[in-house]
């Protein structure tokens, strides 16, 4: 804040700049991952993520959806799709 | 008053009292002091900390009823477990009011245990699973308002949680992706099995559960508690759309995973289901949650179809609302313990044969009543 004006912590600011900070960092995360689990896990926290941005946009409906639909549903479809390709439970042992 | 103003009110007071004590700590001190003072005293006393801190104060009121309601519903549950199969039930842990104090015993006994963390499981996922499913309970009780003065409002205006119907909903469906989590993330086949299931389970009986949803929307004409609880003002859901509430009811219980559907935890087939490697208090907060889901699923049918918090003016309607939600928790327990295990394929083939297209039925006859102009 140049020439001496106050400063004020901005909530809205502040509150964007951590979602979209966290999306980032999860997005880089799915594919930065070893375990293919915890890649879906950062996309889940990512479209998490983007369900609170649009409600910083004020769009609850869309926000809404964006949960029920990515999170309840196409992150699960991904985990079982993971799930029911791989022979043993975990792999994370063979590393 | 409303909850918002009554908490604002509150934190409006504190601010004040702190902030006298703040600046004439900053008075004493240096001039250099000073000024941080009156800066950190300023942004206390601001607008947007003081809104953020009184939906701080909202939540845990939220919450701190949720879990005194939860340990009624279990007191509940095992009352009437014990009177269903003729015995007691919880007894001698304050016997002068009927074992209430049998929970908070069991809740310290799970407190002090030790807790573990499996050798081969996956520490990430072992650890994310419970934080994911306990957040996302308890923001359902977030959206769920006990009467049209008392609810966590999301703004200074007193409006609620926009869409909080549909929300509330959206926030049962991340349940799924945390017990798939658990189920894997502790390595055995017992929770994977357990986890597979319920997420099946969970995934196919939430759309006859959104499709009944969607009737009470359609006739309500709106996504929010209040508006939805006002449109019964004349009559309730249930009657109209009464194939609509018992799909609901039968939805729910899968949801909730209660015993005709507790496949996920079948004790004689999986030994505990997915949460059979977490022990002490994980497990502990595991089987509040679960609770605390079921409360949530009667909170939603007595909002959705028993007319919410209308009722004679004789008792305030915050009570009105609590003795619908155990009346409907009583009767999700009669089924728990009258009604045998269902079968994995039975279970799906209920959900995809039956209920889909009853509910499918019942959104048509919501269609009619809405065109014929009754709503």
């Amino acid at each position: 804040m140049a020439g001496g004006e106050e400063v004020t912590l901005d909530w809205e600011m502040f509150v964007f700049l951590f979602l979209s900070a966290s999306t980032l960092l999860s997005a880089i995360y799915v594919i930065r991952a070893r375990e293919i689990v915890h890649s879906v896990v950062g996309l889940a926290t990512c479209f998490i993520a983007i369900a609170a941005l649009y409600i910083m946009l004020s769009a609850e409906f869309v926000a809404i959806v964006q949960i029920l639909v990515y999170v309840g549903a196409v992150v699960v479809v991904i985990l079982f799709g993971i799930m029911l390709t791989r022979r043993e439970i975990m792999e994370s042992e063979k590393r | 008053m409303n909850l918002f103003e009554f908490c604002y009110g509150i934190i409006h007071w504190l601010v004040d009292l702190i902030n006298h004590l703040w600046y004439w700590l900053g008075d004493v001190l240096p001039w250099w002091f000073g000024d941080f003072f009156d800066a950190v005293g300023n942004f206390a006393a601001s607008q947007g900390h003081m809104a953020v801190m009184t939906i701080f104060l909202e939540v845990v009121i939220v919450v701190v009823i949720a879990l005194i309601n939860v340990l009624n519903f279990i007191w509940i549950f095992r009352k009437f477990m014990g009177r269903m199969f003729d015995f007691y039930g919880p007894y001698y842990v304050g016997y002068r009011i009927g074992g209430w104090l049998q929970n908070l015993a069991d809740g310290i006994k799970l407190f002090v245990k030790e807790i573990i963390v499996p050798a081969k499981a996956d520490k990430m996922g072992y650890l994310l699973a419970p934080i994911i499913y306990i957040g996302s309970s308890i923001l359902i009780l977030a959206t769920i308002p006990f009467s049209e003065n008392f609810g966590v409002a999301t703004n200074e205006s007193g409006s609620y949680v926009p869409a909080g119907a549909l929300f509330a909903l959206a926030a049962f469906a991340i349940a799924p992706f945390s017990i798939l989590l658990a189920g894997w993330a502790s390595n055995n086949k017992y929770t994977l099995i357990g986890g597979m299931r319920s997420a099946a389970q969970m995934m196919s009986y939430e759309i006859p559960l959104l499709m009944t949803v969607a009737s009470v929307f359609l006739l309500a004409g709106s996504y929010g508690f209040v508006d939805i609880v006002d449109a019964q003002h004349d009559i309730w859901f249930a009657f109209p759309l009464f194939i609509g509430f018992l799909i609901f009811l039968v939805c729910l219980a899968a949801e909730v995973e209660i015993i005709p559907f507790d496949l996920p935890e079948a004790e004689a087939e999986l030994v505990e289901g997915w949460t059979t490697e977490y022990g002490g208090m994980r497990f502990g907060l595991f089987y509040f949650t679960t609770t605390i889901r079921s409360y949530a699923g009667g909170a939603l049918a007595t909002a959705l179809f028993l007319g919410g918090w209308h009722g004679p003016a004789l008792i305030p309607d915050e009570i009105w609302f609590l003795i619908k939600a155990y009346i409907v928790y009583t009767i999700f327990q009669w089924m728990t313990w009258s009604l045998p295990r269902v079968r994995v394929d039975q279970m799906l083939g209920i959900g995809w044969k039956r209920l889909l297209p009853l509910a499918v039925i019942n959104l048509m006859i919501a269609v009619a009543l809405k065109s014929m102009g009754w709503f």
